[in-house]
């Protein structure tokens, strides 16, 4: 008699996991990494004024559609429809929620203190390592996300990103030159996941006539 | 004269063996862990042949472990399926049993 139990962890670990190997999530996060970056480009090379609002949000109202979309027509039609139970998404959601909070939290005490004005040392010390904040509160959503989605190469973008800013950091690169080589690798990566999921899945027809 | 079992082995004579044959063990592990998925969902993760699957299917459906939904998703025809209260009773039950049993053997 077979008495190992299967491993429910594994299972549900390898179910999620299998719909985010196609890619579009990587290419999604890219799109936004690159408006960021093409923002402040066109903020302070082109002196264009709200480029860093209007790009990632531009983009991202572009993007979501078309990530739905490529949902539905390549992932799906490829591995089958799935959903998952509310456990892990309340998680992800409660993690998102708690980072704007504390986002909005921090940006409104620094405001405040801006205008009463006795923070003009903090924010010459937060303005001065910009890019080292910006990268390791990278690695710290880069972690979040990962752990909780279980997709390890965030891990590996979390680390690649406070490497690259804290290069950025101590060599003087424009932060916006940082942003964009970031946006094309994971936008790279990306790509390859997403042909690789193409060739590992192919449409049941082209299946049948590769069997 | 009939021979008398041992507690843990008198135990796992009851499983459910339904769901102790490998491949719908595994079908109910995958529905158990997700709310519902589809034929081809399934299929990918479990990696067994439509046909073999869908036999499978049927015998826990006719158990009344799974229930197959028929639903139209953009006009395309979509089976979605699930676990049912009862089969999500019986897997717990299932692992309850195995787990008892595995615990109490020796190192």
């Amino acid at each position: 008699m077979v008495t190992n139990e299967p491993n429910l962890k594994e299972i549900e670990r390898r179910a999620y996991t299998s719909y985010h190997q196609d890619g579009l999530l990587d290419i999604f996060a890219s799109m936004y990494i690159l408006g960021f970056g093409l923002g402040i480009f066109m903020d302070i090379i082109l002196d264009f004024g709200f480029g860093v609002i209007i790009m990632p949000s531009g983009l991202v109202a572009v993007a979501l559609p078309l990530w739905i979309a490529a949902k539905r027509k390549i992932t799906i039609p490829r591995i089958g429809f799935v959903k998952f139970r509310t456990g892990g998404t309340t998680k992800l959601t409660a993690i998102f929620i708690g980072l704007m909070v504390l986002g909005l939290g921090t940006f409104s005490v620094f405001t405040l203190a801006t205008v009463q004005g006795e923070s003009r040392m903090w924010l010459d010390l937060i303005f001065q390592n910009g890019m080292l904040i910006v990268g390791f509160g990278s690695l710290a959503v880069c972690l979040l996300f990962g752990y909780s989605m279980g997709l390890k190469r965030l891990y590996a973008y979390g680390v690649l990103s406070v490497i690259a800013l804290a290069i950025g950091h101590f060599m003087g690169i424009f932060f916006a030159y940082i942003l964009i080589a970031l946006g094309i690798t994971v936008m790279v990566v990306g790509v390859a996941l997403l042909i690789s999921f193409v060739k590992k899945y192919p449409l049941q027809g082209e299946r049948a006539i590769a069997d | 004269m009939k021979e008398q079992l041992p507690i843990n082995d008198a135990n796992i004579q009851d499983v459910d063996r339904l769901i102790h044959e490998p491949s719908r063990l595994i079908i109910m592990a995958q529905l158990y862990v997700v709310q519902s998925a589809d034929f081809l969902f399934l299929q990918n993760q479990t990696q067994m042949t439509p046909g073999n699957l869908s036999a499978h299917l049927s015998k826990l459906e006719d158990a009344g472990y799974v229930e197959v939904t028929k639903e139209f998703i953009e006009r395309k025809p979509h089976t979605a399926l699930a676990l049912t209260k009862k089969g999500r009773a019986a897997f717990k039950e299932y692992r309850r049993k195995v787990r008892q049993f595995i615990e109490k053997l020796p190192e």
